[in-house]
């Protein structure tokens, strides 16, 4: 038995399906991710397990108990906003005691739990001061702290680092991440970038308009995407349309690329073949035959990235991406009539959904 | 720049002598022997204060608006202040409704109320007519208004369905969420509201002269009756009128003041 359970959960909003026949089980202690672009249903959804939101259809289980029509402030569900929504009003100290109060804790218990709260964000020695004192990134940890205090019996999130600048946002995750693991809290993040997706999570569940694309590890999701929106959602794809030629083969305009044994399909399907740019090489001059499919083009860009360099090769009406290391870029110039490899095994195969 | 700076000032001294001198000739006239045949007046004298004063009906009257400005501004701060927030959270598809009701007060002039008011309350079971009452709730009527608009600015300056969802997500109930959480935010508000409630109330003549006037006597009803016979007592009268109206702002500005600097966090802080 799964710690929380959705089972069927659908919501429309007039006539915008927001969350379609959603259903996922998730295991105590574990962080998950909802990952997908803005609108897909995300943040419905986490508004339904905290119980901000009704669903239309469908149970919301947390640890064996059917919590889908509990008011929200009877769940023991601890939550933090995008905008923080710290009490302005109040001091940091009385804004984590806040939740302890409104359990009736003693004043003693209270005193301790604030002090270890401050504690596990690093914060202590700003108990006294007032929300609008704090930096973006501290007044997030002052809000992650507070819904801790009271010991939630899950930790949902809304892309809690969306409104903090780049250095903070790597910085803050990587705390949420250990103090998530420190006290095993199952937790559910929500977030549009699949870099902190990916970087944080037990499981990501990827989503499109209201529906569950993929659940799988951060690995899993990348490595082996189950739909052409989750390859090309999660890092980029170079996409060939094609039908299926032979029995490892895929004719497509032009171009003839070799996979695995495509016996998942029938001869003439419809179908693309996914390729991530790193696993395809450059070569500046024709590479011997065992190097897998070839494919002749000219550099049309190079964008440097850091760590690697992007070169979008013009070949057949199209064009792919390919990244290259920082080294082997020097010897590559624009216009320069390059051969990109890549073996069969690294091909991704996917049937075209008419 | 210079240029710009003198014609400020010229600006602010011309408005404060606008302001400041009726009061100042009213103050002069109630303290003046006699002042209707020269520019300034002839002698002065503490005799229309003390006349005015030792009136058993003074001390009544004074009472009796202090009475009926704080019951109204206290009654309209308890109705206002959770509706306005419940409205606001919601269905805020019904601030129409509170936007039009704000309005009438100001649509329908104070005679056609009153007497719409008589028709009405004589028309329902309770007994309201002839009573303090009745006026209690014509007050409340007239400054509906002045309560709600500042209230549902204070409300709409913060952001009160998040602030809702992280009191109820640490167990919060609406109660608590309201006591503890909103009402801290939109105090500034609120006092604003109290404020010219108070002192419209205070100030008010024509409701109270046509549903009570002959039972229940208030300050600017004594002072209109005053007019009549003596307008040195009257001037006295209407500056006393002027100090109370005065206290009271000056008092709510300095307990919301501190307020303000706590509830200014919100809207620094986000
Ligand atoms: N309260 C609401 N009223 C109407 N439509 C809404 C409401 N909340 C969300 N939606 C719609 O539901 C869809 C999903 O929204 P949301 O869950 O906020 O997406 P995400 O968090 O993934 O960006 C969007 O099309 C949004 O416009
Ligand atoms: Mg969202």
């Amino acid at each position: 038995m799964a710690y929380l359970e959705l089972k069927n959960v659908h919501k429309t909003f007039g006539n915008v399906k927001a969350v379609n026949d959603f259903t996922l089980d998730i295991n105590k202690g574990k962080l998950v991710s909802f990952l997908g672009p803005s609108g897909c249903g995300k943040t419905t959804t986490l508004r339904m397990i905290a119980g901000f939101e009704q669903p239309d259809e469908g149970t919301i289980q947390l640890d064996n108990e059917d919590i889908t029509i509990v008011s929200p402030n009877q769940r023991d569900i601890g939550m933090v906003f995008q905008a923080y929504a710290l009490f302005p009003n109040m001091s940091v100290r009385q804004n984590i005691a806040f939740g302890l109060k409104m359990k009736k804790t003693p004043k003693v218990e209270i005193e301790k739990r604030v002090d270890e709260v401050l504690e596990m964000v690093r914060l202590k020695d700003t108990a006294k001061r007032y929300p609008h004192q704090l930096s973006g990134g501290q007044q997030q940890r002052i809000a992650l702290a507070r819904a801790l205090a009271v010991r939630p019996r899950v930790l949902l999130l809304d892309e809690p680092l969306s409104a903090l600048d780049a250095e903070v946002r790597v910085a803050l995750r990587g705390e949420i991440r250990r103090i998530q693991s420190d006290l095993a809290i199952t937790t559910v993040y929500v977030t549009h970038d699949q870099e902190e997706a990916l970087s944080i999570s037990d499981q990501v569940v990827v989503m499109e308009n209201g529906v569950i694309q993929q659940v799988g590890t951060p690995q899993e999701i990348y490595r082996a995407p189950q739909t052409r929106f989750v390859a090309t959602f999660i890092g980029t794809a170079n996409q060939f349309f094609g039908k299926v030629g032979g029995e490892s083969e895929v004719q497509c305009s032009g171009l003839s690329i070799s996979t695995r044994k495509l016996s998942d399909f029938t001869k003439g399907q419809e179908v693309v073949v996914l390729v991530r740019p790193e696993l395809i090489s450059v070569n500046t001059s024709q590479p011997s035959a065992d190097a897998g499919n070839i494919i002749e083009g000219i550099v049309e860009t190079v964008t440097f990235h850091g760590a690697v360099t992007r070169l979008g090769v013009h070949m057949n009406q199209q064009r792919v991406v390919a990244d290259i290391t920082v080294n082997s870029a020097e010897s590559i110039s624009l216009n320069q009539t390059v051969w990109l490899s890549f073996k069969p095994e690294v091909c991704k195969v996917m049937a075209v959904a008419e | 720049m210079r240029m710009n700076k003198l014609f400020r000032s010229i600006v602010l001294v011309l408005f404060l002598l606008f302001m400041l001198v009726p009061l100042i000739a009213t103050f002069l006239f109630s303290i003046s022997t006699r002042w209707d045949r020269t520019i300034l007046p002839e002698g002065f004298t503490l005799e229309w204060w003390k006349k005015v004063i030792s009136r058993g009906a003074f001390g009544l009257t004074l009472k009796n608006s202090f009475y009926i400005s704080f019951a109204t501004s206290i009654a309209l701060t308890i109705l206002v202040t959770p509706t306005a927030y419940w409205v606001h959270i919601r269905a805020p598809k019904s601030k129409v409704i509170f936007e039009i009701m704000s309005a009438f007060s100001f649509g329908i002039p104070g005679v056609i109320l009153a007497l719409a008011l008589i028709r009405f309350y004589s028309g329902i079971p309770v007994p309201l007519i002839n009573t303090t009452n009745i006026l209690l709730l014509a007050c409340m009527e007239l400054c509906f208004p002045f309560m709600y608009r500042p209230v549902a600015n204070a409300l709409d300056s913060i952001d009160i369905h998040t602030l809702t969802e992280a009191s109820q997500s640490l167990g919060g109930n609406w109660i608590s969420t309201f006591i503890h959480v909103i009402l801290p935010n939109i105090f500034p508000g609120i006092a604003s509201g109290f404020l010219l409630v108070f002192s419209t109330v205070f100030a008010e003549f024509t409701l109270t002269n046509l549903l009570v006037g002959a039972r229940f006597k208030t300050f600017p009803i004594y002072l209109v009756e005053f007019t009549r016979f003596d307008g040195r007592q009257a001037s006295a009268l209407a500056i006393i009128s002027f100090v109370v109206a005065w206290v009271v702002s000056l008092l709510l500005l300095l307990i919301s003041g501190k307020r303000t600097i706590t509830s200014d966090n919100l809207t620094i802080g986000h």
